[in-house]
């Protein structure tokens, strides 16, 4: 009953946002906070090893069922806790956003449908709540509704609106190859029709792909991120990407994780790895080349669900010894969760007082937003890796199981560890260079009003003047942010507990049954990686530099260069030869329609002709007065008569 | 057998009533119209609900040598259904849609008259009265689309006229070989045409198909369809979008499933021909359907490509095929009917009927845009629509089949639906944001709450899709 009162919940808060009157109650933190205590009241049993299950009985093709295990538990707790965070954030930031009630009302609905998402018992059940998300954020993404906001919507809309189909054809050949459509958490399917199995897999990682970020089916993605409001972006960047990690691992669930992969998934693992490092590096490569501040976050998404997919794929690829990478990936997830919302609720708050996300036009704003930036540090240092901080653990994780791939010697193996630190690098460049333009540098000039300036952090300062109220509403930004960074510290300082407390029972759910052995002599603490972290952020400060001197980082690709360009070219090329094709369509109607208008008005003409011709002649007879078509009808009928005579004998 | 009866009379009943009313007397019409539409939705559900259950209903008997019945079975059952519930709303959007148009008396006794012919086709029994009524419904929906009297009205009339009537003679031609081959035209016993020699079938069917594809609107034979569009929007709405080509549909399904049989379809070896066929009418169809720019015109080619996601269901030759045809068949009717009155409200009340007019409408007519955005939704195919039913039951009878070509075509033709549609939403609320709220009046009212309330069915349905299961699962049984 839990499960479904879960998803309903926010439904209901959606409701009372919908009749509420004036500024009361911040309904979304309340609702979300019942959320989170239901969820860890009701659903940490899971953790003990039963799921709970809760069907409801509906007659015909289709009954709503829901599911949760220890996997679907984690990502359930990881929604709430986020919801309550940027609940916390949202009502400052909308202040100077506008149409907050607009956002409360979509940000419940989404709540709703992440939920069920989590819960989803069987795949329809989760297709449901999928193309729910996806029709309810597109009003995130054009919260601003201008002509930016209105074609990131329109990226965002048709990406995922082809995802969620091919998800339904997927779900046609998974029924196809397995007869009896499989639920969700039962664990590993045994096809019948191994290609159609294979091939509703891959559908699946698609459909999935496209919400996670999957290079090339990214596109979408830093438009769609940078477009929304502040909130939104981190709420979009920090969990609704994730669901598509979720289903990716639902689908590795189908294919069997812990074992050798069937005929037909066999591809499963080593793909989802060459996909995984190739979304790290494309993304983080843009990401160094963005000037504004929320495209920088939005690519670095893009690059640390690539870090996800790794640790998936690599999950996938080594069978019963890859219950690191799984752990990896799950762990990284919420970490990533973490520190991505954070950094966007940053740049948030520095949007809120500068109106401004472009890098090269702020600057020295450490000043004026002292906890901001102390804030934001911890939350770049996390994403970088830093030691004592989460991005750490779960990137050594991650690392560990590289490592233990590349020992298969398979060439992406070893070439997926190379690259694994060349994009902790350019992570680490880029970052970089977005705290240095925006706290540390020598001040640039700013084109907001001084008087506003810095309101936000004197406000807790002024707590006991008549402002109070007010100050401690402007407070609330901060108070969201600090909460992600004590949970960033607290992770990174004790880096082991998550993973074998929380990550390994949900592994060993899906059917890695060593992943508690294999986090046993797992030290986080070694002197390898510490000094590979170690050069790695010097090198990364060192290329920013470089970077920043020479100019490189505003080169702007040629178009034939980035995805989006070249999606462009080959849509013009289409449309072009789509109009061509038009064209000759028409001049082929055109052809036809006028030899058949010719023929006609010939016919019409001769056939005018005949009738008006009077005492003609047909083969030398002259037929006075009788007009030739009656004297041809007259020797038709003769002929016809003589035929009939000649051919029935009997007739005579 | 009595409310078989009471069903078919009802609409003719109301007409002839209608007809004698005065001009001037518009709510003892509106009135007449709305009671003997009420009764007959009445009495084709209960008819419907026997049918279902496993029931006979059958009124028959014989001119001359000619044996006529009206025996409703469980494909017949969904049509009437579908047929006779949207012409309540389609009557009551009249009403304010109509409010202040001429010929008034003309329109609504041709309205009713047709009820009573559509519904004769959805319960035939044998193909001589199929084909009847079929004509008949030519003929008693011309005066509907020539309504407006302009030169446009009048040319599409034409169109209308020669078209549908080409069609007919094909098919009376087709029927008398049926005849002459099987010696019998009844549905009831199984396929006529099931014991008889192969040789030459394969030109009946075609024949057949020529001849039901055009008011099916199958790629070639389409362009009346279209040209109809001149009609008042209720007309277009329930008789273009459902009533009169879902007979055409109809038809073909009664050739495929009643007079030749899914076996016999397949071993004459039109079990790839015709998905194909219908394949390349949603394509076209819906890419024709992008590139008009007046949104009535749109609807009608999108139209085309929708009826032929239902022949392509029945083609599949599958009994999953068959269910996602009929499940399409009735969600495909909820929305499109929505999608034309939308339009209507949108045209009467705004001016605009060329979509690149319509920047603005939306702060105008905000529900009206609502309903039509999911509505347009809906026209994609995904959840939580009722539409994704029709087309997830679609692609399972395609992959079933062995064709999963076809799963694509339907998934990419959601995706040019999708072009179709949201930019028309997105652009109606851009623009200057107005004050004016073009939803005030009892006539509005009285357009958009058929509309709304077809919006909420469809997404019931979409939710509960086992609420018109039992009639799905009624047809596949009869014929599988």
């Amino acid at each position: 009953m839990l499960l479904v009162m879960l998803p309903v919940i926010p439904l209901a808060g959606a409701l009372c946002v919908l009749f509420k009157r004036g500024r009361g109650i911040n309904i979304p933190l309340l609702i979300s906070s019942v959320v989170l205590i239901l969820g860890i009241c009701g659903l940490s049993s899971v953790f003990g090893g039963t799921p709970i299950d809760h069907g409801i009985p509906l007659p015909g093709p289709y009954a709503p069922a829901f599911h949760a295990d220890s996997l679907s538990v984690i990502f359930v707790l990881l929604a709430a806790f986020l919801w309550v965070i940027v609940s916390i954030y949202t009502p400052e930031y909308m202040k100077h956003e506008g149409g907050s009630r607009r956002f409360e009302f979509y940000a419940l609905l989404i709540l709703s449908a992440v939920l069920g998402i989590f819960l989803a018992g069987n795949l329809i059940t989760l297709l449901f709540f999928f193309e729910l998300m996806t029709i309810t954020s597109f009003f995130w993404v054009t919260h601003r509704w201008n002509q930016e906001a209105i074609k990131a919507g329109y990226y965002y809309l048709f990406f995922n609106i082809i995802g969620g189909l091919l998800l339904g054809f997927g779900i046609v050949l998974l029924d196809a190859a397995t007869g009896v459509l499989p639920d969700i958490g039962t664990g590993l399917v045994t096809p019948v029709n191994a290609t159609a199995f294979g091939w509703s897999i891959m559908l699946f990682v698609v459909g999935f792909g496209i919400k996670a970020g999957m290079v090339p089916l990214h596109l979408w993605l830093p438009h769609a991120h940078s477009a929304a409001p502040a909130p939104g972006s981190a709420l979009l960047s920090g969990l609704l990407i994730k669901v598509g990690a979720y289903g990716l691992i639902r689908a590795g669930e189908f294919a069997g994780w812990g074992r050798e992969l069937g005929s037909g998934v066999a591809w499963l693992g080593p793909a989802l790895a060459i996909i995984g490092v190739i979304t790290m590096l494309v993304g983080v490569a843009a990401a160094l080349l963005q000037g504004d501040a929320k495209r920088l976050l939005a690519y670095h998404s893009v690059s640390q669900m690539g870090y996800i997919i790794l640790g998936l794929g690599i999950g996938l690829y080594l069978g019963s010894d890859g219950s690191l990478g799984l752990v990896g990936a799950i762990y990284h997830l919420v970490n990533h969760a973490l520190f991505k919302t954070a950094l966007f609720l940053g740049v948030g708050v520095i949007y809120i007082h500068t109106k401004e996300t472009n890098l090269y036009k702020l600057g020295g704003l450490w000043r004026r937003f002292p906890v901001t930036a102390f804030l934001m540090l911890l939350a770049v240092l996390g994403i970088t890796g830093v030691p004592g901080l989460n991005g750490y653990a779960s990137k050594t994780l991650l690392h560990h199981a590289v490592s233990l791939a590349a020992e298969t010697g398979t060439i992406w193996s070893v070439w997926a560890e190379r690259l694994f630190l060349v994009v902790g690098v350019g992570t680490a460049a880029s970052f970089a260079k977005l705290y240095y333009l925006i706290f540390l540098r020598k001040p640039a000039k700013i084109g907001n009003a001084p008087n506003t300036s810095s309101r936000l952090e004197a406000a807790p300062k002024a707590a006991m003047s008549v402002k109070l109220r007010a100050g401690m509403s402007a407070a609330r930004p901060l108070v969201a942010m600090s909460v992600l960074a004590a949970a960033m510290v607290g992770i990174g300082l004790v880096p082991g507990l998550f993973p074998s407390a929380i990550a390994s029972p949900a592994v060993q759910a899906l059917g890695m049954e060593n992943a508690a052995a294999s986090l046993v002599g797992l030290s986080f603490w070694n002197a390898g990686d510490l000094t590979g972290i170690f050069i790695t952020l010097i090198l990364g400060i060192l290329i920013c530099w470089a970077g920043l001197r020479s100019g490189i980082f505003h080169w702007h690709p040629p178009k034939w260069l980035t995805l989006e360009g070249l999606g462009m070219l080959v849509g013009r090329a289409v449309s072009v030869l789509l109009r061509m094709g038009e064209k000759f369509y028409r001049t082929v109607i055109k052809a036809v329609r006028n030899v058949l208008k010719n023929s006609g008005a010939r016919t019409y003409l001769a056939c005018r002709k005949f009738d008006q011709s009077r005492s003609g002649e047909i083969f030398g007879l002259k037929l006075v007065g009788v007009s030739i078509d009656a004297g041809i009808l007259f020797i038709l009928l003769a002929l016809l008569i003589a035929g009939h005579v000649m051919l029935n004998p009997g007739f005579r | 057998m009595l409310s078989l009866i009471l069903a078919l009379s009802c609409g003719m009943a109301g007409g002839l009533i209608v007809a004698v009313i005065p001009q001037t007397r518009s709510r003892l019409r509106n009135l007449v119209v709305l009671i003997f539409t009420t009764a007959g939705m009445i009495f084709t559900w209960r008819v419907a609900l026997r049918v279902f259950a496993g029931e006979n209903v059958a009124i028959a008997g014989r001119i001359g040598e000619l044996p006529w019945s009206i025996n409703p079975d469980p494909l017949g059952a969904v049509f009437g259904l579908i047929a006779a519930t949207l012409w309540l709303f389609a009557a009551v959007y009249s009403f304010g849609y109509m409010a202040e148009k001429h010929e008034q008396r003309t329109y609504y006794a041709f309205l009713l008259i047709s009820f009573s012919v559509t519904l004769g086709v959805a319960f035939s029994g044998n193909l001589l009265v199929l084909y009847l009524f079929y004509e008949l419904l030519t003929f008693v929906t011309y005066p509907l689309v020539i309504h407006e009297r302009s030169s446009e009205a009048v040319k599409a009339g034409a169109k209308y006229i020669l078209y549908n009537l080409g069609g007919a003679s094909v098919i009376l031609v087709a029927i008398i070989i049926t005849y002459g081959r099987a010696g019998s035209l009844d549905f009831a016993g199984g396929p006529i045409l099931a014991n008889s020699l192969q040789n030459g079938l394969d030109w009946l069917l075609l024949l057949f198909i020529i001849g039901f594809g055009v008011k099916a609107a199958i790629m070639p034979l389409h362009r009346w369809l279209p040209a109809a569009m001149a009609a008042p929007t209720p007309v277009s709405a329930l008789l273009h979008a459902v009533a009169v080509v879902y007979a055409g549909v109809y038809g073909v399904l009664r050739v495929v499933y009643s007079v030749f049989g899914h076996e016999l379809v397949g071993r004459l070896g039109f079990g790839t021909i015709l998905p194909f066929v219908a394949a390349c009418t949603i394509i076209v169809g819906v890419i024709i359907a992008a590139k008009q720019d007046v949104l009535k015109r749109r609807l009608a080619y999108q139209t085309i490509s929708h009826l032929s996601y239902i022949l392509l269901g029945a083609f599949t030759l599958q009994p999953w095929g068959l269910a996602g045809a009929m499940l399409h068949m009735i969600s495909y009717s909820t929305l499109k009917t929505t999608l034309f009155f939308c339009a209507g409200i949108i045209a009467e009340q705004s001016g605009a009927t060329k979509i690149s007019k319509m920047g603005g409408v939306g702060w105008l007519l905000p529900k009206t845009m609502a309903v039509f955005s999911i509505a347009a939704i809906g026209m994609i195919g995904i959840l939580p629509l009722n539409t994704f039913w029709g087309k997830y039951y679609l692609m399972k009878g395609s992959v079933a089949a062995g064709m999963w070509p076809l799963a694509l075509v339907l998934i990419v033709s959601g995706i040019i639906n999708a072009i179709c549609f949201i930019p028309v939403v997105v652009n109606a609320f851009r623009g200057e944001r107005t004050r004016i709220n073009g939803e005030r009046g009892s006539r509005v009212t009285l357009m958009l709450a058929p509309a709304i309330l077809l919006v909420i069915v469809a997404l019931l349905m979409g939710l509960f899709p086992g609420f018109v299961w039992p009639g799905v699962q009624a047809v596949v049984n009869w014929f599988f």
